[in-house]
């Protein structure tokens, strides 16, 4: 009694699918291992469209501003990439100010490549630092600059630029400014972006500064300027965060 | 959420009852395919070239060619697809510094996307700037909770889209983030920011009673969830009633699975979020061959890696 009922259904299911097919959808062309195979080729079509832009912007983009020695890496809890990162900003906050400005200071965050060894381009500093952020000092008192190093320690280590310490149990210690202790009721001046000041890379002590200063100098076009001025950027560690 | 194992049981079952209850070949033939496509991505951010390999984080992941590639191929099983973006197309690569959104949006052009949010950094190039790439899209740029009356972008951007597949209505709004203190007022100029949760509200009644549509997506560019009291997508779902689906952008948030998130009218909303810069293509199905439930599963795909 059961295989007739059996039979149908199977007779039923076939008559609809073929039905279906001739009128309608064909079974799926690819499976879906070969769907997730194509996201590793280029669909010809936009690639060709894609390239069609390419040699206007290579034209803009692919201007040398440096040699690079040896590859520049962020690495933890210092790197080679993050000491140039973080001087550049209190070297030109400085010019910018015309004062001494104690500390730079940015997340690794805000980058997105390390630099190759070789020619380096426009293009590449316009990707190491995307976005478009301007320069930024905050005074902060002796005590916000403690509290600083202790949140820059939490993270295991930053880019920064004028102040030295050791790590140990994810706190800061021996914290060096200026080649000083830091006397916890001194103001420091801070220099950093827009978008850590205002709540970017995560520092918060950084959100309520004794006072700020906004400049009209773009932090990438900083960058830009700080390798073209260098003819070989050679890479250097100080021990500035030490374990 | 159901598993795409499960979901796919689950639509052979009902397919097979369809059969037994006596539907004919009559009834199937030229029915679409029951099953609805929804492709994503969010905060593509001028990333048309993988990441390089020097990259800090996802080197050799991503490319718009690569993501037409496999985008095209789901077509060709899927005949049924909708293609969005939650916003933050632009800004992140030099292709933004020398073209603004223009290679970008002649690109997603070329690849059918059926709408996109207004992410915040669509405004980095001012409104002008905006416009001039906008002009290249072939499809509509969504923003409810923006006001461009006025404005240069009052051509190109509009609240809400309805797509219609197989009778099946989808109805599509945008929501873009408070402008203040997110984006220089220069660079957003007359602009106005309106309430979210208001907005949204106001798009659910209006796609749900006048345009008479059976499914909502919310194209969200608030972000997935803050500490503090900004809006985010997730108090957006607990808050309105009648959103199906969230697809958000702008916390370059990655979620493996979408959120489900309880509204006021006891169902579920889900929330879901593809990282950024085009490293993930999100992938929703929605089966809607029982007439009342719909069924989705869900995945995703790492654009250069399988």
């Amino acid at each position: 009694m059961i295989k007739p009922v059996k039979a149908l259904f199977l007779i039923l299911l076939i008559t609809a699918c073929s039905t279906t097919e001739k009128v309608t959808e064909k079974s799926p062309v690819y499976t879906e291992g070969e769907i997730e195979n194509a996201a590793l080729t280029d669909d010809s079509k936009v690639a060709e469209m894609l390239e069609s832009y390419r040699p206007h912007y290579q034209a803009e983009m692919g201007i040398v501003l440096t040699e690079i020695e040896n590859p520049l890496i962020f690495e933890k809890p210092e790197g080679a990439l993050g000491n140039i990162a973080a001087d550049a900003l209190r070297f030109r906050a400085s010019r910018e100010s015309r004062r001494l400005v104690h500390i730079g200071v940015i997340g690794e965050g805000s980058f997105r490549i390390n630099l190759n060894e070789g020619p380096l381009t426009l293009g590449e500093v316009y990707e190491f630092m995307p976005y478009e952020n301007h320069l930024v000092l905050l005074k902060l008192t002796g005590e916000q600059v403690l509290t600083l190093a202790n949140q820059i320690a939490e993270q295991g280590g930053s880019p920064v630029s004028g102040i030295r310490f050791q790590l140990q149990d994810n706190r800061a210690r021996g914290v060096i400014v200026n080649s000083e202790v830091v006397t916890p009721t001194k103001e420091y001046w801070v220099a950093t972006s827009n978008w850590v000041a205002d709540g970017g890379d995560n520092f918060p002590v950084l959100w309520s500064p004794k006072e700020r200063i906004d400049f009209d100098v773009s932090i990438r076009q900083l960058y830009v300027d700080h390798f073209r001025n260098r003819k070989m950027t050679e890479p250097f560690k100080d021990g500035r965060i030490r374990e | 959420m159901i598993s795409r194992k499960d979901f796919l049981a689950k639509s052979l079952k009902a397919s097979a009852g369809a059969l037994l209850t006596g539907a004919t070949g009559g009834l199937l033939k030229g029915r679409p395919s029951d099953i609805i496509t929804i492709l994503y991505t969010n905060d593509t951010h001028a990333r048309l070239d993988p990441f390089p390999d020097n990259a800090t984080q996802f080197a050799g992941l991503g490319g718009i060619a690569r993501r037409a590639n496999i985008i095209k191929k789901i077509r060709r099983n899927q005949p049924n697809v909708l293609l969005l973006d939650a916003g933050d197309v632009f800004q992140g690569t030099p292709w933004f510094d020398v073209y603004g959104g223009e290679v970008d949006l002649k690109l997603m052009s070329e690849m059918k996307y059926d709408a996109m949010a207004v992410g915040n950094h669509e405004f980095d190039h001012g409104l002008d700037g905006f416009a001039e790439s906008a002009n290249k899209a072939k499809f509509p740029i969504l923003a409810a909770n923006y006001n461009v009356a006025g404005t240069l972008l009052n051509e190109f951007v509009r609240r809400f889209i309805v797509k219609e597949i197989g009778g099946y209505r989808i109805g599509i709004f945008g929501l873009g983030i408070q402008l203040d203190g997110v984006v220089d007022k220069k660079l957003y100029g007359d602009v106005q920011y309106r309430d979210p949760e208001v907005w949204a509200n106001g798009m659910v009644r209006s796609l749900r009673q006048y345009q008479g549509c059976d499914f909502i997506i919310c194209l969200s560019h608030l972000g997935y969830k803050y500490d503090n009291a900004r809006i985010d997508d997730v108090e957006l779902a607990s808050k309105v009633e009648g959103i199906d689906l969230i697809i958000g952008g702008h916390t370059h948030t990655f979620l493996d699975n979408p959120v489900a998130i309880q509204n006021p009218s006891g169902k579920n909303t889900l929330v879901t979020q593809m990282g950024h810069s085009g490293v993930r293509l999100g992938r929703i199905d929605l089966d809607i061959s029982s007439g009342t439930e719909v069924n989705m599963s869900d995945r995703f795909y790492t654009i250069g890696k399988v």
